[in-house]
């Protein structure tokens, strides 16, 4: 008697879920991961809910985004710096090519002191973490600059379901301590963080990374029909263990964990004031955002010692001071085309202004001794994109878009011939073309181009030579499943073709345009919940990267990565207990173009053991690199001299991965 | 058993009259049934909400932006909190009736809401305040159906409408 009418009115549900589903979210009432068939447009895009983010085991905030497979997070340097990412074969730096957003806030710094796209996520909060949506390939016209390996959108909570005080200690320094909270005030919410965090980490020359990290935000309504306003600020100094010379902790002259120069380091500031307005109805939504971000950053980095300055050596200073405001604004139409037909048609504007004060001095323990160079750079670009996504009927849906960006450069440097003004210009167009589902199975297939912007001081002194943007093309085949019952697998074939190479340039620490390149790939992602309190997830990536039109036997590309794999097992809510065991694989990567330097893979393993004292009190273990594994967070190949040496050598510099660690946490609910 | 049964026929019947499974082209038409009636048993009134599961799971994330698990105690406690806010009883003299949490199940379809006011006759209801949903979908149709004194009585609400009186 009931099954009948359930199964008319669930008929009834799905035919209708069509036409919301582009314009409400749609979520899972199960505690799994979201299905992402009939919501995705690549094998390649996914969600991460705040379970499953709050569940992971991170050394340092940055290393959240690794809940996107096959992305990989380091470090360096010091604790402060930006993170070095690695995605589909590339060596992104602090973030070229993977473009990151908090709430509508980029988090991409362009043409920085220090490297194109710098993303430092050292502000990044993950009690207030309440979802990641990432992207790989440049598959969408919503997404610009930076955006061609990937992009990573993180969305904090307009308000917590509950409050979260939490306190951490650690070896080497490690204390934490944070609070997250939110208040009904009248017909708003006010929430709020402070997190507090100390950490020297194992070297011998303590990192003394302090950071001071708040958030404060009031929202009003939902956040498909409402607003809100946050306020940030950041904080945060440290010393720095830059990579040392393989030589010398060969002969025995450094310790694994030494520096060269003690008096590296940095200092970082953030804050910024943003807004969202959204409204959302049932044939149209709108959304507008606004930020506006002051970064200040300034850097000491010494990589190559006495090899250019052997008096004083030489250690340089990366100065960067920049406010970034912006605005985004779409809008969407829902159309009905028949009974199991409908579109949308999404339209966007965007705009952008840096103004930044950036230089590069030569320094001696942070004291300048000469500039380099100092530049005021102003940096503006607008965008417009055009989006349609139908689906046809019952199998066949598609997401085809185009954007055109406009970016002007404007540079007033300390030398009259690094100054001067250039624009550019680029339409991104993009298909994706989704069959299915056949038995929970989608196929896809993607083809788009995007592209990066290159440092403004690189294309005003070479117009013509450096463009301002640099095109990518990428395509993709593309298959997820959830054919087996409680498993949801997902593969994906690419290929990513850049017209010229952002390179690393390690003597400098800068990064430089280079020659075109090519990358293919297979990536293989597996997320299986057999049970309530189990979960499995295996990913596996390889990629194929070459420079072309390199001299035969010279078309590696340093640092670009070639494998990466994690085997993740998490257990929750099994009784008090939950916990968690993450291997990685980081494989090795060319270190030279001749590949005849070559990194060596590393194999970490973290895990994680919580205990629910009561429903309101739990306690965390945390163990980092439990097989303590001597190997290198990364690792470089270029010319150096110490105190001492004749003359420059080409030598591996590594940064050693922390030895084993714990961090015990207490966390408190209400 | 029956009121449920009722309750699911009514929310059929509630699409089919809005015409979308006639027309699935239309908008996923949004509903939501309350039952309340006295369970001669326990001595209680009872009321069982019925609402559809995706709409409770945009509501939820559209308040605090993440996926929520229903099973999970802490979650539930997160949409007992709002329907307490939205849906309540007052007696003649305008005094709330106090409502119990009995529980809450989920299907892939529907989000099923059991609420108790002990040792209190259906009788005693003399205004309803159903605001469950409407403040989020403006088109949310809410049904009441009052079982009291040997009669069964119907009442619509919607986000213009958010309170009747039963007399």
């Amino acid at each position: 008697m009931r099954t009948v009418p359930l199964l008319l009115a669930a008929s009834c549900v799905h035919a209708c879920a069509w036409a919301d589903d582009p314009v409400i979210q749609r979520v899972l009432v199960e505690g799994a991961r979201a299905s992402q068939l009939g919501i995705a447009d690549a094998a390649s895009a996914g969600t991460v809910n705040q379970n499953e983010l709050a569940l992971r085991t991170v050394y340092r905030p940055g290393e959240l985004l690794e809940a996107a497979p096959g992305l990989i997070v380091s470090q360096h340097s010091g604790e402060g710096k930006a993170n070095q990412f690695f995605l589909r074969g590339f060596n992104l730096d602090h973030g070229t090519d993977l473009a990151t957003w908090l709430d509508d806030m980029p988090v991409n710094q362009r043409s920085h002191a220090h490297g194109q796209g710098w993303t430092d996520l050292n502000f990044l909060i993950p009690e207030l973490t309440a979802r990641l949506d990432y992207r790989k390939g440049p598959y969408s016209a919503r997404d610009g600059d930076f955006a061609s390996a990937g992009s990573a959108a993180i969305t904090y909570a307009n308000r917590l379901a509950r409050n979260v005080a939490t306190v951490s200690a650690g070896r080497d320094g490690y204390a934490r301590a944070a609070l997250a909270a939110s208040r009904e005030t009248g017909d708003g919410v006010l929430t709020y963080a402070l997190e507090a965090v100390h950490n020297d980490g194992p070297y011998v020359h303590p990192d003394d990374y302090q950071k001071l990290n708040g958030v404060l935000r009031y929202s009003r309504g939902y956040a498909n029909n409402g607003w809100s306003v946050t306020a940030m600020a950041y904080r945060g100094r440290w010393h720095a263990t830059d990579q040392v010379p393989e030589r010398a902790v060969a002969a025995g002259l450094l310790g694994r964990f030494d520096a060269v120069d003690t008096s590296d380091g940095g200092a970082a500031k953030r804050f910024s004031l943003s807004g969202v307005w959204r409204r959302t109805g049932q044939d149209a939504a709108t959304k507008v955002s606004g930020y506006v971000i002051r970064n200040q950053l300034d850097l000491w980095s010494d990589f190559t010692y006495f090899m250019h300055d052997p008096v004083n050596g030489d250690q340089f200073a990366q100065p960067d001071r920049r406010v970034t405001s912006g605005v985004k604004a779409t809008h969407s139409r829902h159309v009905h085309l028949g009974e199991t037909a409908a579109s949308d048609v999404t339209v966007g504007v965007e705009a952008q202004n840096d103004n930044i004060f950036n230089g590069l001095y030569g320094t001696q323990a942070r004291r300048v001794l000469a500039v380099t160079r100092a530049d005021h750079v102003v940096e503006t670009s607008a965008a417009a994109f055009i989006e349609n996504a139908t689906r046809w009927n019952r199998w066949f849906r598609t997401t085809v878009g185009v954007r055109a960006d406009d970016v002007r450069f404007r540079v007033r440097s300390s030398l009259a011939a690094n100054s001067g003004t250039t624009q550019d210009s680029l339409a991104s167009p993009s298909v994706n073309l989704v069959f299915g589902p056949w038995r929970q199975t989608e196929f896809y297939v993607n083809h788009g181009a995007g592209f990066h912007s290159n440092d403004a001081r690189g294309t005003v002194t070479a117009p013509g030579t450096t463009p301002g943007l640099v095109r990518s093309r990428g395509m993709e085949l593309g298959l997820r499943t959830e054919a087996i019952p409680d498993m949801q697998t997902a593969v994906s074939l690419y290929r990513l073709d850049f017209d010229s190479e952002l390179t690393y340039v390690g003597d400098a620490g800068t990064t430089e345009a280079g020659p075109p390149s090519r990358r293919t790939g297979i990536e293989f992602s597996n997320y299986y919940k057999p049970y309530k309190w189990l979960s499995i997830a295996f990913d596996a990536a390889y990629a194929h990267a070459r420079s072309r039109g390199a001299a035969p036997g010279r078309d590696r590309i340093p640092e670009a990565i070639e494998g990466v794999g994690q085997l993740a097992l998490t257990v929750s809510r099994l009784g008090a207990w939950d916990g968690a065991l993450r291997l990685r694989w980081f494989g090795p990567r060319p270190l030279v173009d001749d590949d005849s330097v070559r990194s060596r893979a590393s194999t970490t393993l973290t895990g994680r053991l919580g205990y629910r004292i009561s429903r309101a009190v739990r306690l965390e273990l945390e163990g980092f690199n439990l097989t303590n594994r001597r190997a290198s967070a990364i690792d470089y190949y270029y010319a150096s001299r110490l105190r001492g040496e004749a003359a420059a050598r080409e030598d591996v510099h590594f940064h050693p991965i922390e030895p084993r660690s714990f961090r015990l946490t207490l966390v408190k609910n209400w | 058993m029956m009121n449920r049964r009722m309750t699911l026929r009514r929310i059929l019947a509630l699409c089919v009259a809005a015409g979308v499974c006639m027309h699935a082209a239309a908008h996923r038409f949004h509903a939501g049934i309350a039952d309340i009636s006295y369970n001669a048993r326990t001595g209680s009134t009872e009321v069982v909400h019925t609402y559809m599961a995706h709409d409770v799971e945009a509501l939820l994330t559209e308040l605090y932006q993440r996926q929520f698990d229903l099973s999970d105690p802490d979650d539930q406690a997160v949409l007992r909190k709002y329907v307490d806010k939205q849906f309540w009883l007052a007696d003649k003299d305008g005094r709330r009736l106090p409502l119990n949490w009995v529980g809450v199940t989920v299907d892939t379809d529907s989000v099923v809401v059991f609420q108790e006011a002990m040792r209190t006759p259906a009788g005693k209801v003399e205004t309803i305040h159903d605001a469950v949903l409407s403040d989020f979908l403006p088109d949310q149709q809410n049904t009441v159906n009052l079982t009291a004194n040997g009669s069964l009585r119907t009442f619509g609400f919607t986000s213009n409408r958010t309170e009747l009186s039963t007399h």
